[in-house]
């Protein structure tokens, strides 16, 4: 009797067992539907390559440069579910009269919105027109149909590939347009002197801009693109310098005494923030007008550098101060008032405000000193709440963080890979990216649009 | 001892037959359930598709919201749920058709607000309009809900929604993404719900933002408002000068 019973009760237990995998199997499902109804916040995009339209021998090598750019422009954009290209029809449209909405939009593909079109070469001229469907309306698909006609060179094949993901993007993107034709400029040596670079987003297309021969460092673009300041080493000392980008060359600026770093454009233009030691001969933060007119002193501080302006007010400007020992990064109001110091530990160095004037960027070594573990990361800190989260997190020195126009990506510098090179990542930590190789380059600085 | 045995052999058997059969059956249906909701779905989510053709993949979700919440929105939580369970059924084809003459229906919902307030909404007319209009009075033309706080929203224009599904999702997402719940007042228990509206005009700069109703907790009508006023722009207009737009908060999510 004895083993039956016990016979009996292994049965039991096990049925229970059973039961409770059950209920616990129920209760982990629903925590993965919360998960699935965040993740619908994205709209799922299918990007079937363009065909090419003609028999021009040119036409495959650019539809292929063309197709490569725009899945990377798409990709890169942080705001879509791609949608993988093993999932997709056989039959891919090129036209809208081909395309059959549904094979689109039902699984396995199961689109949201849909890309397609054509591209080809005719007597020199590259011809792209595209298409872009809401597959699941199927009242009114068409979101965004484009024409594009340029001379046939691989470069303009990228370019017209930026032009229609940027068209995408401000469609989709709720308002905060594309970065795809949007420039990154960074100090690099690959010339032999530290020199002032230029390199489209993704890191292709790197140009040396200026040609001077000692040292040019802490490039700042404008905000409408038409000038380069940055700080450049003279015989005498350290001067801001204005480099047109129209013009190709160093432009006037004046000249202060002492030595004059870091300069920070106002997202309106007008105003240029910069560190000097005009005044006592320590480093303080200095305003000017755009035109180097009218400097005035901000701070009264021991050793305050890298200014920057809040893009979205122009009424506050973050900066780095050693007043209290290891440099830490400050706010105040752009006319000086209101100082405040945003952190209060290790070492806190490179603000770079975001467009929407909510995050600060920053360089820190949390904990600084001989011997304690840790590098120096990439931090972001929500301003209002004064959250701090790390983005960083692979090794490496990472510095000098600069915000994309979309306030999604962030350019900086690391030498995780051996030496200093400029990564982008977007501001979520995902989707990091090595953009030089050649010579060591850093300090990058993201243009305004 | 055999004896014994004997007399129990039957009812143990017979319960343990019974709770196995029990337990059989629960495990099956989890995995049934399992099985249809994440296996062979390619991805699909609940909702996904970017037309939100009026009332679209996200009815059951704003439905609990709606009746559950009808202590907090008070007159609105009223004519939006009592309507909304017929109306659903048969709105895609109706919608077109009732959509075109909006101003006739006004009537019938300040009627039905006549009933039941003890007092007054302060902008009564024009948060009366898109709520009396058939449909998409009931239905939000979407929701937004994730693991931190839900909300809803709908455009005056019908057309607008079943049109430009496109846009009523970018616009959604992005005010989803500027809502800082952290900003509202962490002690807030019971659920709550503000109800903003705005224009967003041609150039997709959202203008008129305010207070439709008040959720009563000042710090989560704030975080509303600032959520929307914190956009420059939604990206242009596909069509008009101008579309009103009503969105509600729910804070805290259940």
């Amino acid at each position: 009797m004895k083993k039956l019973g016990a016979g009996k009760m292994v049965f039991i237990v096990s049925w229970s067992v059973l039961l409770l995998c059950a209920s616990l199997v129920a209760a982990a499902q629903d925590r993965i539907k919360i998960e699935l109804n965040m993740g619908q916040e994205r709209p799922r995009i299918a990007v079937p390559d363009f065909k090419t339209s003609t028999g021009d021998p040119q036409s495959a090598p650019l539809n292929q440069v063309f197709n490569e750019t725009l899945w990377s422009d798409l990709d890169n954009a942080g705001i879509f579910d791609m949608v993988a290209k093993s999932f997709y029809p056989p039959l891919q449209p090129s036209q809208p009269g081909e395309l059959n909405a549904k094979a689109w939009s039902d699984p396995p593909p199961n689109a949201g919105v849909l890309t397609f079109g054509n591209l080809g070469v005719n007597s020199g001229k590259v011809e792209v027109q595209g298409w872009l469907y809401d597959v699941k309306n199927v009242g009114a698909p068409q979101i965004l149909g484009k024409q594009y006609r340029e001379d046939a060179t691989p470069d303009n094949a990228r370019l017209i590939a930026h032009r229609f993901a940027d068209e995408i993007i401000a469609r989709l993107g709720g308002g905060i347009n594309g970065i795809a034709e949007s420039r990154i400029y960074f100090v690099s040596t690959r010339s032999g002197a530290k020199e002032i670079w230029a390199m489209d987003y993704d890191g292709a297309n790197q140009q040396q801009m200026t040609k001077m021969g000692s040292v040019a460092l802490s490039p700042r673009i404008s905000p409408d693109g038409s000038r380069l300041a940055f700080s450049g080493l003279t015989k005498e000392s350290w001067q801001i310098m204005m480099f047109s980008t129209d013009l190709g060359r160093t432009v006037a600026f004046p000249r202060f005494s002492g030595d004059n770093f870091s300069p920070a454009w106002s997202s309106d233009g007008t105003k240029i923030a910069f560190s000097s030691s005009m005044h006592s001969g320590l480093s303080e933060i200095f305003i000017a007008d755009s035109s180097g007119a009218n400097a005035r002193r901000l701070s009264t501080g021991k050793g305050d550098v890298s200014p920057v302006f809040n893009p979205k007010t122009n009424g506050q400007i973050a900066w780095v101060s050693g007043r209290t020992g290891l440099p830490q990064i400050y706010v105040m109001d752009a006319d000086g008032s209101n100082v405040q110091k945003m952190t209060d530990q290790g070492y806190a160095v490179s603000p770079a405000w975001s467009p929407n004037g909510l995050l600060l960027a920053f360089s820190w070594v949390r904990n600084y000193g001989p011997g304690v573990l840790g590098g120096q990361d990439i931090y972001l800190m929500d301003i209002a709440s004064r959250q701090i989260v790390q983005l960083s997190h692979d090794g490496g020195r990472n510095d000098f963080p600069s915000w994309s126009p979309d306030g999604r990506h962030i350019v900086f510098q690391s030498n995780r890979s051996g030496t200093e090179q400029i990564w982008s990542v977007l501001a979520d930590g995902t989707h990091l990216q090595q953009l030089t190789r050649q010579g060591r380059n850093s300090q990058p600085n993201w243009s305004f649009k | 001892m055999f004896y014994e045995r004997e007399q129990w052999k039957k009812p143990l058997l017979v319960s343990v037959g019974f709770h196995g059969a029990l337990a059989l059956g629960i495990f099956l249906s989890s995995l049934v359930m399992n099985w249809r909701s994440n296996a062979n779905d390619w991805g699909m989510k609940p909702g996904d598709a970017i037309t939100a053709q009026l009332v679209s993949a996200s009815i059951p979700i704003p439905h609990a919201e709606q009746s559950n919440n009808i202590v907090a929105t008070e007159n609105k939580g009223m004519t939006q749920t009592i309507p909304q369970p017929k109306t659903e059924t048969d709105d895609g084809i109706t919608i077109p058709g009732k959509v075109t003459p909006p101003k006739k229906t006004p009537k019938t919902v300040t009627e039905t607000r006549v009933q039941p307030p003890p007092r007054p909404i302060p902008t009564p007319t024009e948060t009366a309009v898109p709520y009396g209009e058939g449909g998409p009075v009931s239905g939000p033309y979407g929701s937004v809900t994730t693991s931190s706080y839900k909300g809803g929203f709908s455009f005056q224009d019908a057309d607008f929604g079943s049109l430009y599904g496109w846009y009523v999702d970018a616009v959604k997402r992005r005010v989803q993404q500027n809502w800082l719940t952290y900003e509202i007042d962490p002690r807030i228990k019971a659920p709550h719900r503000a109800f903003i509206e705005f224009d967003i005009q041609r150039d997709g700069s959202p203008a008129n933002v305010h207070l439709a109703q008040s959720s009563g907790v000042p710090s989560l009508d704030q975080s509303a408002i600032r959520a929307i006023q914190r956009i420059d722009s939604f990206g242009k207009l596909p069509k008009g000068n101008s579309v009103t737009v009503e969105f509600w908060f729910d804070y805290p999510p259940k």
